[in-house]
């Protein structure tokens, strides 16, 4: 079953379309917005450059309802910590874009309270540039990601994750077998050493009666 | 927890922690409440969040390069500050700046209040769950931005003071451009105020929420906006005047209650006020230089460097060795959005600051913040924050 | 503004700041601190309601410096005559790094003592409640001292809990804490556990 949907065909191929068609219009972000790249953010948000046009129509300020982190400003040691269990409560599929050069690479903060890029706490899809970004670098992230999602396969990491399972299910019973077959290889060796001793005491027994 | 009252009365309390990933606190402050039902019985709450070692940072560079730093303070109005830290550090040389000048740092000083004050109305009216005053909000500040854009060429962070003058003079069009983004501002602020001001739902959430008195926000060393709300007439641009701004007409805004509503009130009136400064101030703009000439302090135009042997040895000197200020401690303060900032600026004569201390008004705001919430409930607390505009650049530094 | 620094020189012993060129600035010996501070907040020819600022320096590398290695700079301002202000400066030397607090005369003085603890080290005596306030609570050192290398990272692992000090917030309110609740009482090896880097 793994190996037939590994293979990429008409089904898989056109589902794989129809959901990343889905998942690349409606990029909800979750704005962890710090420092100044927040405030660009809001610009791009509004009127003039329309977060929206792009699918990612509201911003949600949940991880349980968003699909892009998106860390805009500088993470400091004390926040790191709160980034990391925001990530984690992301449900899947979710990406991650770092806004500016702070959430890249700790930007021009090399110092004792900034983390140099966000990387080292969580993995980073996009990293835009920019002290703070512009809202145009800001759109070409979001496109660069719609591409990145328009080239992963649905079908494929399902069957991967089916087969990851499936795998697990087979170590589990194998597991559970040579289990079982230790009990019962336990529970012979103690019945055979009960009925010996029993042969035994009965031959003792026999031998007194006989005396 | 099981507490109990003063009364000697039992009361079930329950630990509730708000922030800092909460859509009020901006990632900034956090609040461990202790709720009684719905209301905040006691608060303490932690910054910290956003330090990023301005002061280590600045140690370790020179004077000039102090300037980028300082944009990223108070992110919403970046060029005020560079003006306060160039007008300390020209405090401390001696030397007058020339006429236009100054007139230049009002109009920009008046625009980036404009902004400051913008994003802070959209943002406290954003927290209390109103997008239209948002959009409104924005777009004269896309209009100014605009004009950054063509003056600096950068959008937020702008670093357009320079110890001594200006990055550059303004371009053609400028007064054009400023007087456009006046008009625009009138017409956001018209309909920001028919939004807020017979709106009933913001004015329950905000009328009375927050309450602080003017002898209680002077001990907290309250400054700016949030000090006039409570009825103190306080505002460096008057009490100390720097840059002639004792001959422009205006007038300092005060609120009456000192509550989250007049915090709000007291800033878009500050609009108003700035509008007409910059209104005036562009008539005073008169051609003439913007730089000192003295190539110890300020680094000679780039043109002169292929022509002239002192410019070159000026350029070289100040970019690889930095500006020596005099030798000498001062604490200067401008009146800046959210308040007095100020500089202890410690200088050992070298090229490198050897110490700067920014005495940022945040940080005095929201140290009152527990004792604001205490006795309101949940949902007000959010209400208050916003007005307090915190900006966590400035707060943590 | 001579005259307040003449007042505090026959007064309380102290000395005009020399390397304060651009405004008024005393010098004022440790122990009449408080007594300084809270005769320029109440004597009604003074008035300097408002503390403004705190201001540690380390004098570490300072050339040519003679003397206790940090100093405290207080920056005050009179609300009731606009335009006045005066700094005070308390020297500290590295073998007895106290201060006496001035919470009792001005709110704001709880978080600037805070951070100058916080990034200095320096003690305030009589302090409600000294903790820091922009490093994180594992933190070790203090970063703004000169000796400290600006590079040295400290990861953390957990949020501080700030549960004690709530209890400490409302027991300063008039209540009294009889019984903490289950799921908030800290365990030590929660508290430290799994550092981010894991």
């Amino acid at each position: 079953m793994s190996n037939e949907a590994e293979k990429p065909n008409f089904i898989t191929t056109s589902l794989d379309f129809l959901v990343n068609w889905g998942r690349t219009n409606s990029l909800w972000p979750f704005p962890y917005g710090t420092a100044c790249c927040a405030i660009e953010f809001m610009s791009t948000e509004v009127g003039r450059y329309d977060l929206s046009r792009i699918g990612s129509e509201y911003v949600r300020f949940t991880p349980r309802q968003s699909d892009v982190l998106l860390v805009a400003g500088t993470i400091s040691y004390k926040q790191a910590p709160i980034l990391k269990r925001m990530y984690e409560q992301m449900a899947e599929p979710r990406w991650v874009i770092a806004m500016g050069a702070c959430a890249s690479s700790g930007g021009f903060y090399d110092c004792y309270c900034t983390v140099p890029g966000i990387d080292h706490i969580i993995p980073v899809d996009v990293y835009i540039g920019g002290c703070p970004s512009r809202p145009e670098a800001f759109f070409e992230a979001m496109f660069d990601l719609q591409k990145k999602i328009k080239d992963e396969s649905y079908m494929k990491q399902r069957a991967e994750r089916v087969k990851d399972q499936l795998e697990m299910i087979k170590a589990k019973t194998e597991q559970a077998k040579a289990e079982a077959r230790e009990f019962a290889r336990e529970k012979t060796a103690e019945l055979k050493e009960f009925v010996t001793e029993k042969e035994q005491e009965l031959v003792k027994k026999a031998q007194f009666w006989k005396e | 927890m099981i507490v109990l009252d003063p009364n000697g009365e039992k009361m079930n309390l329950m630990a509730l922690n708000v922030g800092p990933t909460h859509p009020a606190t901006h990632h900034c402050v956090r609040l461990l409440a202790a709720l009684d039902g719905e209301t905040i019985v006691a608060g303490v709450h932690e910054i910290g969040f956003m330090h990023r070692g301005f002061e280590k940072m600045v140690e370790r560079g020179t004077w000039q390069q102090v300037i980028p730093y300082t944009d990223r303070l108070n992110y919403c109005s970046a060029m005020m500050n560079n003006i306060a830290f160039c007008r300390a550090v020209e405090n401390m040389y001696g030397i007058e700046i020339p006429e236009r000048t100054k007139v230049l740092r009002v109009i920009v000083n008046e625009l980036s209040r404009i902004n400051d004050h913008f994003i802070c109305v959209a943002a406290a009216f954003q927290d209390l769950g109103g997008t239209t005053p948002f959009m409104y909000a924005f777009n004269p500040r896309e209009e100014i931005m605009l004009i950054w854009e063509k003056l600096t060429g950068a959008r937020l962070t702008n670093s357009f003071a320079r110890i001594g003058g200006l990055y550059r003079d303004s371009y053609d069009g400028f007064e054009d451009d400023v007087l456009a983004a006046c008009k625009s501002v009138e017409k956001a602020l018209k309909d920001l105020h028919a939004c807020l001001d017979r709106n009933r739902i913001f004015l329950d959430r905000t009328v009375g929420v927050g309450k602080i008195s003017a002898e209680r926000a002077i001990s907290y060393g309250w400054t700016g906006p949030c000090l006039r709300a409570t009825g103190v007439e306080s505002d460096l641009r008057k009490d100390e005047p720097y840059y002639d701004y004792e001959t422009y007409d205006w007038e300092v805004v005060v609120g009456t209650q000192g509550d989250a509503n007049d915090r709000l009130q007291v800033r878009l009136a500050e609009i108003e006020e700035s509008v007409k400064i910059v209104r005036q101030a562009l008539k005073r703009l008169a051609p003439g230089p913007v730089d000192i000439v003295d190539p110890r302090i300020r680094v000679p135009a780039h043109k002169l460097a292929y022509q002239d042997m002192e410019a070159l040895i000026g350029r070289f000197k100040s970019v690889y060795e930095g500006v020596r200020v005099p030798e000498g401690e001062y604490y200067c303060a401008s009146e800046c959005a959210n308040g007095e900032l100020g500089f202890t600026i410690v200088s050992d004569g070298s090229g490198h600051p050897y110490r700067i201390k920014v005495r940022s008004p945040s940080f005095a705001h929201v140290s009152a913040f527990n004792e604001l919430v205490e006795g309101l409930t949940l949902a007000d607390s959010m209400a208050t924050l916003p007005g307090l505009n915190m900006i966590a650049g400035e707060l943590d530094r | 503004m001579e005259s307040v620094i003449d007042i505090l020189e026959s007064k309380f012993g102290a000395k005009r700041d020399a390397s304060a060129k651009w405004d008024a600035c005393v010098v004022v010996p440790k122990e009449y601190l408080h007594n300084a501070v809270e005769f320029l907040k109440n004597d009604p020819s003074m008035q300097f309601d408002m503390l403004l600022d705190l201001a540690g320096i380390d004098y570490l590398t300072y050339p040519n410096h003679e003397g206790p290695r940090f100093a405290v700079s207080y920056a005050f301002k009179s609300m009731k005559n606009p335009g006045r202000r005066v700094r005070l400066k308390v020297l500290v030397s590295e073998a007895d790094l106290k201060v006496p607090t001035l919470t009792d005369l001005y709110a704001s003085a709880n978080w600037l003592e805070r951070e100058v603890y916080d990034q200095f080290g320096i003690v305030f005596e009589g302090h409600p409640d000294l903790r820091r306030i922009l490093n994180h609570v594992e933190f070790v050192g203090h970063p703004l001292r000169k000796d400290y290398p600006a590079q040295k990272r400290q990861w953390l692992s957990t949020t501080d809990f700030l549960i004690p000090e709530l209890e400490k917030r409302l027991e300063d309110k008039g209540y009294k804490v009889i019984q903490r609740s289950k799921e908030i009482m800290p365990v030590e090896e929660e508290y430290l556990e799994g550092s981010i880097r894991e």
